[in-house]
């Protein structure tokens, strides 16, 4: 048999051992499927979404309300793009904890890293299109953080603002970026890390003679695999969105109060953080150098020996195991107290 | 990888899009409502179709229910469509009156006085309680006299013919005198801004206009349940005693404690348990409902502010029934355009006619529920009930109260009825 596109897309064998569920929790390609979901159903809401202050909030309510199957598509765009963000996570802690990204996987670590900082941007510019009253504080506060940098700081903020304060060039803005620049920055992203994970070698292993275990599988198993994977988790996505319906609140008016002073979940621990003080540093610098100090793992970090690739928690990337490992609980520990009810 | 593994998740996900569809027609069938006045589609009767009007002044084809109430009217979610209605279920709230009721065509803003109806009912005694606070402060020395200097909110007055252009609100904390921080907490509970002090019975009411117009209490004594909408969705000019009951002559103000007793015992008996126990009353204060005498511009101002009810409040006996030398003030109906013709319509208990002649009070206000009889004595109907009622002048009657002593008080010492 001839292998189909879909087929050829993988390479023909890959090792056994690494290709279990227990090595790579599907994350990888989970956040691939999910991207597809996340296009295919951005681009019907693109059919109802009005991109002005006055329309924005109301044109969702439409789709959300009176559109059949409106409201499940807006929910599973949601639920996905939610999903994205924690699965694109899991796949970055899953490769520094196998040391995965040892040479010569160092630049597709970058640019997965690349991918993460996209993921989190779409689901921010994607949560600013509400335009309601529960991101009004969030809009403000995250734009406003953009000011506090020094020198460059209130361009920044013009040129993301596209004015003195978030108005309708703000909202247009927001709009190109999510449907246009982030979305084909991070098209061609996707593109270049697939192809650099064949180009990389595939899935990272010990050399050949050191493999405890020879066995492979072949691309058509790899495949089944991977369909029972998307079957699977379109089926908890669809129930989720059935049932869970994603947040909507009242449209954002000239007189009305803003009651939720909270940023959206994936920036909890920087909200957090900004309780501390200068918000140029602990908003700004201390989240840059989180994302500077995950990227220079593969560059700065002991290397991972080559016999213990392939397998979980290897002794000689022990530091970048605790480092990463301290930075995940630290986020964890801070989005907790931001949730704690005001006392 | 075994293949039923595929063949079953498979499964899953083709019941994982049923369920979905199943949940899709859970949901009720939008229902779309394009009113007039504004155009905009509205979906609130999704689930309020079953809703009375709530006038035939305020027809829903025409008003929605999005002009008055605000909401969200694209969201079929309950807490999202009702986020952001104005005053909670009461867009008459003064808080909220001007946005709900107000606007040049509506209730605000035109250059006829009298249908600047925000204006006067925010302006109105009822609503300022200007005359008891100022006599309390002055009582307790907190001012040299007996001015209105406050009110329960502060309010301007537009017009100023009264001589008071303004109040500023009344902050109880702000006063030194303990009694009147009491006073404060415990007796401004019957103002049109404030919640009633019990809610389920006989003193439950709405606040702002709905306090008068919109009846929680049936005329057969029983209390109307207000937390169903479909129960009190209804304004109404022909408001019956029991509602001004929920805060006029209820309870008593104890002024040793500064605290409201409430009245325990239920109106069962009109004549017996109506108003307060030593007061005096003639036949027709407890036989006709309150604002069959007592005009629109006692109740609800004339868009002045005024220091005391005693100088808004004039209908008195000799209103309707003139004195020994007097018949009582009477106007020809010659202008199609008169009052008296747009307050019949909005409560259509008499069939007004031009030429019909009809009693009028001191100020010149219409009573346009009562008619002068060729035989030279009067009818009234009931406003509320639209009972008719017969009634004579003191000209040629035996009365022989001096011309002078003509306050209603001097009537009651030979026409209070006995309890």
């Amino acid at each position: 048999m001839r292998p189909s596109f879909f087929h050829h897309l993988h390479p023909p064998t890959i090792p056994a051992r690494q290709a279990r569920l227990r090595y790579t929790l599907a994350s990888g390609g989970l956040a691939v499927f999910l991207s597809l979901i996340l296009l295919v159903t951005g681009l019907l809401e693109m059919f109802y979404y009005i991109p002005t202050p006055d329309q924005a909030a109301a044109s969702i309510q439409t789709l959300t309300f009176l559109v059949p199957y409106g409201g499940l598509v807006r929910n599973l765009h949601y639920w996905t793009a939610q999903f994205l963000v924690i699965v694109t996570l899991v796949h970055l802690l899953r490769v520094i904890l196998t040391g995965a990204y040892a040479p010569p996987r160092r630049l597709n670590y970058l640019i997965g890293m690349g991918l993460l900082v996209l993921a989190i941007l779409l689901d921010f510019t994607g949560y600013i299109l509400r335009w309601d009253e529960g991101i009004r504080w969030a809009l403000v506060t995250g734009t406003n953080l953009v000011k506090s940098i020094p020198l460059i700081g209130n361009a920044l903020y013009t040129l993301l603002v596209g004015g003195t304060q978030p108005g309708p060039a703000t909202l247009i803005r927001f709009y190109g970026w999510h449907i246009f620049g982030l979305t084909l920055a991070a098209g061609i992203l996707i593109a270049w890390h697939t192809f650099r994970v064949r180009r990389d070698g595939g899935i990272a292993v010990p050399p050949p003679p050191l493999r405890e275990d020879q066995r492979r599988i072949t691309r058509y198993e790899l495949v089944r695999r991977e369909v029972l994977a998307m079957l699977l988790s379109a089926t908890a996505l669809l129930l989720l969105s059935s049932f869970a319906p994603a947040p909507l609140a009242a449209p954002i008016t000239a007189t009305s109060v803003s009651q939720t002073a909270r940023a959206p979940w994936f920036f909890l621990w920087v909200q957090q953080m900004l309780k501390l003080g200068n918000p140029f540093f602990w908003g700004v610098v201390v989240p840059l150098a989180v994302l500077v100090l995950l990227s220079l793992i593969p560059y700065v970090f002991p290397k991972p020996a080559k016999p213990e690739l392939g397998r979980w928690f290897p002794k000689s990337n022990r530091l970048a195991q605790v480092v990463a490992l301290l930075i995940l609980i630290s986020m964890i520990a801070l989005t907790l107290l931001a949730l704690r009810p005001a006392s | 990888m075994r293949r039923y593994l595929l063949l079953a998740a498979s499964i899953f996900l083709l019941l994982g899009l049923l369920i979905a569809a199943w949940q899709e027609n859970r949901h009720p069938k939008p229902i779309a409502l394009t009113p007039t006045l504004t155009g905009q589609v509205e979906y609130c009767l999704t689930c309020h179709s079953d809703l009375a009007q709530i006038s035939n002044s305020h027809p829903v084809n025409t008003f929605g229910c999005v002009i008055c109430h605000g909401g969200e009217p694209l969201a079929l979610d309950a807490n999202l469509a009702h986020s952001t209605l104005r005053g909670g279920k009461n867009p008459s709230d003064f808080s909220v009156v001007q946005a709900s009721c107000g606007g040049s065509n509506c209730h605000s803003g035109t250059v006829e006085s009298y249908n600047n109806h925000i204006q006067r009912a925010t302006t109105s005694i009822q609503a300022t309680y200007a005359g008891a606070i100022a006599i309390m402060r002055y009582t307790y020395g907190a001012q040299s006299s007996l001015a209105a200097l406050f009110g329960v909110n502060a309010v301007q007055d537009i017009q100023s013919t009264s001589g008071i252009t303004s109040l500023q609100a009344f902050d109880p904390a702000a006063e030194t005198n303990p009694q009147l921080q009491l006073f404060g907490q415990n007796c401004l509970t019957c103002h049109l801004s404030a919640q009633p002090i019990q809610t389920g019975g006989r003193y439950d009411h709405f606040t702002g206009c709905a306090a008068c117009h919109t009846p929680t209490q049936s005329a057969d004594l029983v209390s109307v349940d207000t937390t169903t909408a479909t129960q009190v969705h209804k304004l109404t000019t022909a408001i019956s005693y029991t509602q001004c009951d929920t805060c006029h002559n209820r309870g008593n103000y104890d002024l040793r404690t500064m605290t409201f007793q409430p009245r325990t015992d239920l109106v069962a008996n009109r004549l017996q348990d109506y108003y307060q126990p030593i007061a005096q009353f003639t036949q027709c204060e407890y036989t006709l409902d309150c604002i069959d005498c007592h005009t629109r511009t006692e109740a609800m101002g004339d868009g002045s502010l005024y220091g005391s009810k005693l100088d808004i409040q004039y209908i008195q006996c000799t209103t309707c029934h003139g004195t020994l030398t007097e018949l009582p003030q009477t106007r020809a109906l010659t202008d199609p355009n008169d009052l008296a013709f747009r307050l019949a319509l909005l409560n259509p208990v008499v069939d007004l006619k031009l030429g019909d002649t009809i009693l009028v009070t001191g100020k010149g206000e219409p009573l346009w529920n009562t008619r002068v009889l060729p035989d030279g004595t009067y009818q009234l109907v009931g406003k509320a009930t639209g009972q008719v009622f017969s009634f004579n002048p003191v000209m040629g009657s035996a009365c022989t109260q001096n011309g002078v002593d003509q306050s209603s008080d001097y009537c009651h010492t030979c026409h209070s009825v006995q309890r």
